[in-house]
Parts: structure tokens; sequence; C-alpha cells
């Protein structure tokens, strides 16, 4: 089953990219501010044109510094940025940002507050001839729908009409790539939904290729046709998003980007015995060794029975699921999802069946195993 | 929030803070009144003879000091916030040191540098040959240049702050945009300054056009020292209050500018997750030219003078000179100030308490009314406090009272301005908690909230403190008979071009200043 998906996931990227140049390149990337603590170290990465790829982690674990590498903003110690086949950045080398043709979303927006929206999306225009200028920033502002709001100052727009413009005034100059610095952490929760659809959509519509950083991994789902999953300034797992959700490369992965709760087993012959059942295994550890298995709680269903030893410890509503904490007899704690209208009281003994796709592995470590 | 404690309040506080303001602004209605009732004769006549040149060396003043605090201000905050330097962090605080002398102190030190056979004129000859001459200090360009080292400092700080607060994020997305260095200096950086230099600029003109000490001392024509030649000289109240009219609306002006301005830059700063541009490093060349250009200006605004001071009064005190009556000066300025300065603060209390816990309008007036001291250049406020004496109560004419009245009229706003953020920074819920458990209102401020405020009011105390001790003008005109303070002994000394006799008096407020100043600094710094 992973075989198979794993399978689609290469061919859909083969046949849709088949001998290009990549927009972007990054081969063993190094940024250290202070020698000895990188603060990215061996980062590569690739994206085609069109492709929306996501760096997703926690902050602090790099994802910015990556960004602003890209950019321009820093120096890297070792490794090669490339945009376009163009060396941009090495050790010896750094293109300055002017001369890349990036274009760029603050997580601030960082519209010029004493111009504009008219002046601030033709700020990086000013090589055109006016009437073409004047045409650009017209054909920018209605693609993101702010016709009408030319003269208006940026601290006379809602979040979500600046951030429009930040991205008008990023199009306007026909960059190569563009560069989002967490976008949406600024806006009203209630608006995130909506402007996320519109901003794929602009960014499918106009064939952008951008890189999206964000700590929010339902956005990085949303959003990404490849995702970067950072941490510690290490590249954990790069892959689509069904991919980085079900078969996470790193524990960190697995937890990171949804809930996961990790149960003990040991492998015998083609499968690991746990307290949860048996799994099947594909052969990567030896017989006997200890492993633990990565259960998500929409895996995992209840039933009640008088017989189980298992037990319901908490309810708590989700809206559109219950999620129910269990006690198993080790103590051992698991997840589960119901949905929301099977309502089990907290003190039920249940039946726990887990019906996974696809079984993750990682080896027992002492954090994972204990309850 | 308001809605509770406008309950509580007494309405004493209000009343008392209508009292305060009213005091306040009665001095400036009299000067109104005296100025409109004027007979047409003269005004024709002082528009005829005095009101052209006034304006225009006013102007002149105005624009030529603007110029040059500009060009030191900018450049030196753009120095120490952007580059890297040896010594960097104390030049940064060593900058702000010009603002200890007061004008009349830089003034007078300048008149013996530049005067003839002065040591600059010395030093000019070996270089030009023995006719040169450098130009009189009692020149435009000598007002200009004591000026312009005595206020740059305001520049400086204003632009600094605005450079550390400025997001690096528009830098950078403007690079992004492709656009270069020199075009982001011009097209980004520079108008986002702009709101903090602008504020910056009207500061100093303010300071230069109620600048009375130093345009006394080098016989420059501007209104106040026309002001107080009309009173001194002519006794002609009507026609310094005309004078005087027209200097409070051009002081309004610029007081006005620096408010809006201030505020424009808060709201330019405030937008967005702040990130600190990085600082440049400088070779070694670099580091020497950026030490050479904070010597040559600290030198000529601070260290020169002081180290003069320091030597004059060395010498003074070696001769003897200095006698009995030199403490007798220090009692009386110190007395008075600290007289002053504690009326103040009483006084300002309730004046604060009303703007920061009960919005209204007439909070807000009486707020308005109490900073209307801050339009009123010494020479000015003290002609409104004679007159305004002279009609309600006459007797006391010629007393340390009018001198007292005086000090509090006119330094109460720069005390207001720092109660005030000090109450707002006690929140109104601490006063409610006390409230609910059972606290009378004056319990309340007894036990809460003046606990709380108390070293904002200490700081506010001693800025209207160290303003008294320095306050020249008012002192000249109002004081009793024989009354001199060291402000007044050092002007009264450097007129008569006794340098040596005024070094003592001089260094010691600069001295006194220096601690209140880095306090003052301080408490909104943040290290570059």
């Amino acid at each position: 089953m992973i075989f198979m998906e794993k399978q689609t996931h290469q061919k859909m990227r083969t046949a849709a990219h088949s001998n290009r140049q990549p927009v972007l390149e990054l081969r063993h990337v190094t940024c250290a501010y202070e020698a000895g603590r990188p603060a990215i170290s061996d980062i590569s990465l690739t994206a085609q044109e069109g492709d929306i790829v996501c760096l997703l982690g926690p902050s602090g674990c790099g994802k910015t510094t990556t960004l602003r590498a890209i950019a321009g903003f820093e120096a890297i110690t070792a490794g090669e940025v490339y945009l376009q086949g163009r060396l941009v950045s090495s050790p010896s080398l750094s293109v300055p940002t002017e001369q890349r043709r990036i274009g760029m979303v603050f997580q601030e927006y960082a519209l010029f507050p004493h111009l504009r929206v008219v002046d601030n999306v033709a700020f990086g225009l000013r090589h055109l001839p006016a009437d073409q200028r004047a045409d650009q920033v017209n054909t920018m502002l209605a693609m993101v729908g702010l016709t009408g709001f030319e003269r208006r100052y940026p601290h006379e727009l809602s979040g979500g009409q600046q951030q429009r413009v930040a991205l008008a005034r990023a199009l306007a100059q026909k960059p190569v790539m563009l560069l989002l610095d967490e976008p949406f952490s600024n806006l009203d929760p209630d608006m995130t939904g909506k402007m996320r659809e519109d901003l794929l959509q602009l960014l499918r519509h106009t064939n952008t290729t951008a890189l999206l950083v964000t700590h929010d991994h339902d956005e990085a789902f949303a959003m990404a046709d490849r995702i970067a999953v950072l941490n510690h300034g290490q590249l954990e797992q790069l892959d689509v998003p069904e991919a980085i959700y079900h078969t996470p490369a790193t524990p960190f992965v697995a937890d990171f980007v949804g809930q996961a709760d990790f149960i003990p087993g040991v492998v015998e012959q083609g499968t690991v015995l746990t307290e949860l059942g048996i799994f099947p295994h594909e052969k990567e550890y030896s017989l006997g060794a200890k492993v633990v298995v990565m259960i998500r709680p929409d895996d995992v269903h209840v039933a009640p029975s008088d017989q189980a030893k298992a037990t319901i410890l908490a309810r708590q509503f989700r809206g559109s699921e219950n999620l129910y904490t269990i006690a198993l007899p080790s103590g051992r704690i698991v997840h589960s999802s119901a949905s929301s209208t099977s309502i089990h009281p907290v003190g039920t003994p249940v039946e726990l069946r887990v019906i996974a796709t696809h079984t993750v592995l990682f080896p027992q470590d002492d954090d994972l195993a204990q309850p | 929030m308001t809605q509770a404690i406008r309950q509580w309040l007494p309405t004493s506080v209000s009343a008392l803070g209508v009292l305060v303001a009213g005091l306040v602004v009665l001095p400036l209605l009299y000067i109104l009144t005296l100025a409109l009732s004027a007979q047409a004769v003269v005004w024709s006549r002082l528009w005829q003879t005095r009101i052209p040149e006034l304006l225009s060396n006013t102007a002149w003043l105005a624009i030529g000091v603007s110029v040059g605090t500009l060009l030191i201000g900018v450049s030196l905050a753009w120095l120490i916030v952007r580059y890297d330097f040896r010594g960097r962090r104390i030049w940064e605080w060593a900058l702000v040191l010009p603002l200890t002398m007061p004008t009349y102190v830089l003034a007078y030190i300048y008149t013996y540098l530049l005067g003839t056979g002065g040591p600059v004129e010395q030093l000019w000859r070996l270089i030009a040959g023995p006719q040169a001459q450098v130009f009189s200090p009692q020149t435009y360009a000598g007002a200009t240049l004591v000026m312009t080292l005595d206020t740059f400092p305001f520049v400086y700080l204003l632009t600094r702050a605005a450079l550390l607060n400025l997001n690096v994020s528009f830098e950078e997305v403007g690079r992004a945009c492709g656009v270069t260095r020199l075009g982001i200096l011009w097209r980004v950086t520079l108008p986002l300054l702009r709101p903090a230099i602008v504020a910056g600029l009207s500061l100093v003109i303010l300071y230069v056009v109620s600048d009375f000490g130093a345009v006394s001392l080098l016989r420059y024509q501007t209104f106040t020292y026309a002001v107080y030649q009309q009173l001194t000289g002519r006794y002609d109240h009507a026609a310094a209050a005309i004078l005087s009219l027209l200097l409070v609306v051009f002081a309004l002006i610029f007081l006005l500018a620096e408010r809006w301005f201030r505020q424009r830059s808060r709201f330019y700063q405030t937008m967005g997750r702040y990130r600190a541009p990085a600082r440049k490093a400088c070779g070694l060349l670099g580091t020497i030219l950026i030490t050479a250009y904070c010597v040559l200006i600290l030198g000529a605004a601070f260290a020169v003078p002081a180290w003069l001071l320091l030597k004059w009064t060395a010498t003074v005190i070696s001769d003897g000179t200095i006698d009995a009556r030199f403490f007798g000066f220090m009692v009386n300025s110190t007395f008075l100030s600290a007289l002053a300065a504690t009326i103040a603060i009483i006084l300002g209390t309730p004046l604060a308490y009303l703007a920061t816990r009960r919005h209204s309008r007439v909070s807000v007036l009486c707020l308005q009314a109490a900073y209307a001291g801050y339009v009123l250049p010494g020479p000015v406020g003290a002609l409104a406090i004679l007159v305004a004496f002279s009609q309600i109560a006459p007797f006391w004419y010629g007393t340390v009272i009018v001198l007292i009245v005086a000090y509090v009229v006119h330094f109460l706003p720069a005390g207001l301005q720092t109660m005030e953020p000090a109450l707002q920074q006690v929140t109104p819920n601490l006063e409610e908690a006390a409230r609910s458990l059972g606290s009378s209102t004056v319990q309340i401020l007894r036990t809460v909230t003046l606990p709380l405020v108390r070293g904002g009011f200490i700081v506010a105390w001693v800025l209207i403190f160290l303003q008294c001790m320095k306050e020249l003008p008012a002192t000249l005109l109002l004081r009793p008979v024989g009354f001199d303070t060291l402000a007044v002994r050092v002007w009264l000394e450097a007129s008569e071009e006794y340098f040596q006799l005024a070094a003592p008096a001089a260094l010691l407020i600069v001295v006194m200043t220096v601690p209140a100043l880095l306090l003052l600094v301080a408490k909104d710094w943040r290290a570059a």
C-alpha cells in the first residue's frame, strides 16, 4: 500500500516536470551565524516551475533563514543556491538581492507606510515607462481584487487587503519565484481559510513558483505541492503532504504534523507485536528488534465493551469529532478520534481496533516509549 | 473602565485641576488682552521699526540652525546606528552631553573663543597669516554656530531612536523589488525617518526661537531679546506684549508640528514585527574618520567648553576671587528651584491624574492649558507674570513669590510630560482592586497609586529643579533686587566679559545637569 502510493507520487512528479530546469535549487546549503553552530545545515531541495513548496517547522528551526538565504539576505557558509540555473549564492559569491529577481512577501507585509497602494505596487517598476508602469499596476491590482484602492495608504487597509497589496507588489516585477514568509500569521484566524484558497488560486493561475514558510501544518497541507520539514536546521523530510502525514520519516515529523502516539513493540517474523495487536512489518528491522509503532487517532476505533481492559480517560469535543484519551491496561495512553455524534462517557471500558493503512515504525528510544 | 472610576473619583480633583490649569493659562490671557488692546500706533510703530528685522533675524537663525542640526544630527545618528567601530557605545552616550550646556554658557565661551585675539583667531593666524580674522561671534554666523552645537542632540536623539526602531523589512522588501541600496536610502529609509527628523527639527526651532541666553550675549536681535529690551530699556509693556504674542504664535506652530510628527513617527514604526538591521563593521580607516568627526563635534560642543570652565574655575579658586557671595547665589538657586519643583509636582498631580484617569473634555482642556507654559519663552512668561501680578496682587511684586510662580508656569509642562506616563503605567485595575477591598480614595492614593508612581514623579521633580537652576530670562526680569542666582551671575559676568568669574557658576550648572540628563535619556534608551 505504502509502496504503491509512493510510486504514484513519483510518477505524478516526473510526469509534470520531466527534464526541465528547476527554478530553484539548493545544494547542501549551510548557514552559520557563529562558526560551529549552523542555523541551517546541508539543506538540499528543488522547486520546478509552478511548484509550491512549503518549509515547515517549529520556530527557530531555520526555515526563515533558508528563505532569507535564497533571497540573498543571509550569506551561506557552504553549498550553492541556484535560481533558474544561475548560481546566486555560494560561500564565495552572493548576488545582491536586487539582482535576483525574486518577489518577497514578508510576514508583516512591510508595505511602505509613506506610499499609497499604487506607489507601493509600482515601487520596483521604475525602469518601465510611465504608461506601462500604470498598466502593470492596474493589472496587478485587478488580479488581487483591489481595483479602487489605489489611493489608499497601507494603514487604511485591512490585514487581508494589506497582504494582497504585498502580493501584488511582489508579483508586479514578474519575479522568477515568490518567497512568502508566514503570510497568514498576521491575519485573523477566521480569514485565513479564505485567504489560503485565494492565494493558492492566484499562484496556480499565474503559474508562480513559490516557496512558503510556515509553522502551521494545516497551512502547509492546504497549500503545498511538496513540504520540507525542518528541525534544528536539518531537513527531516521532503515529500508530498500525504506522505508527510501518513509515512513520516522521523518521529519528529510524525509528531509535528498531527497527533501521534508511539506504541512500543517487538519485531517478530513479518509482524510487530504490540499491546494494541499485531502490525505488518516490511523487514526494515531485524528479528527481536525493539521498535515503536506510530498510530494516528483516526486509525484507532473504539467500541464500548464490558470485558475491555482499556478505559476512556477523557473526551475532548472538537466539533467535527470527539478526541478520546484512552488508558491501556499498561497505563500507556493512546488517542482515538470518533465522529462527534457517538458519545462515550469518561470511564467507559472500550475495545480498541486499529485500522492503519500503513505501519510506520521507528527504533525504540526512551523518549518515545514513555507512557 | 472609566465609568467605574468616574463614579467614585471625587469632583474635588476636577475642581483642583481646573484651578491649576486656570492659574497657568491666566498669564497667557493677560498677554493676549494686553497685545490686542494696545493702541494702533504702537502696532504700526513696531511694524515699521522692529518687526520685519526681528522676524527675518529669528527666521534666519531658525533656518541656519535647522540646516546645521539636520546635517550633524542625522549623520551622527546614522553612523552610530548603522556602523560598528571601536568606542561606538561611548560616543552614543557622549553625543547627548551638549544638552547639559545652557545656551548662555556656550555663547559666552564662544565669545571668548572666537573673540578678537581669542584662541581660534590665534590658531587661524598661524595657518592663514598674521592679518587673518575669524568671524565675530556676535553675528548671525556666531549665533547659528552656538545654537547648532547646543541643539543638534535633539535631532540626533530622535533620528537615532527612529533608526533603531526602523524595521529592516522595509529596506529588504525594497531590495527584493530590485532597487539599489542608494535608491533604498532615498526612497525608503529617509522618507520613513522623515517624521522623526522633522520632530527633532521642530524641537530645535522651538528652542531657538525661545532662547534668550545665547542671543542676548551674542547681541543678536530676535524676538526674545527684543521683548527683554522693551521691558528693561523702555518699560513698554504694550510693545513687549505685541512682540510676545508674535513669538508665541511662532513657537506654537513648531510645538504643534513637533507633536504631530512625533505621533506620525510612532505610527510609522509600530507596523509589523521588528527586526534590527545588521551593523556594518568599520575598518581602521573608517574608525579613524568616524572618531575624528565625533571628536570634532563633541569637542566643539562640549569638551573644549567644559575644559575651559574647569580651567577658569581652578584659576578663580586659586586666586581667591571666589567668595562667600558665590555660596549665597548657590543657596538662592537651590532654594528657589527646590521650592518651585515641589510646588509644580503638587499642582501637577491632580492634572496628571485627570488626564490619565478621566477622559473628559474638561480634563483634556485642562491639560492643554497647562502645556501653554511651553509656548511662553522666558521673557514672555516673565512679562505675563509681571502684568498678571501688577493687576491681581501688586503688593507681591518684587518678591520671590513672583519668581516661583513664573517657574511653575514655565516648567509645569515639562514635569507633566514625565508624570503623565508614570501614572498611565499604573493600571486603574489596581485602584479598583483596592477599592473592592474597601479602601477610600485618599487611602488608595496614599497606599497604591503614589508609591507606584514615585519613581516617575521624582524624575519630574529633578527635571523641573534643573530647568529652574538654568533659568535665566524670567529670573533676570523678576528677581527681587539684589537676589542673584547662579544663572544670573553667569550672564551678568559674561556680558561684562569677565569670563573667568562666570566660570564657577556655569561649571556648577553643567555638572549638576549631567547626571540628570543621563537619567532622562536612559529612560527610553535602547542601546544600539
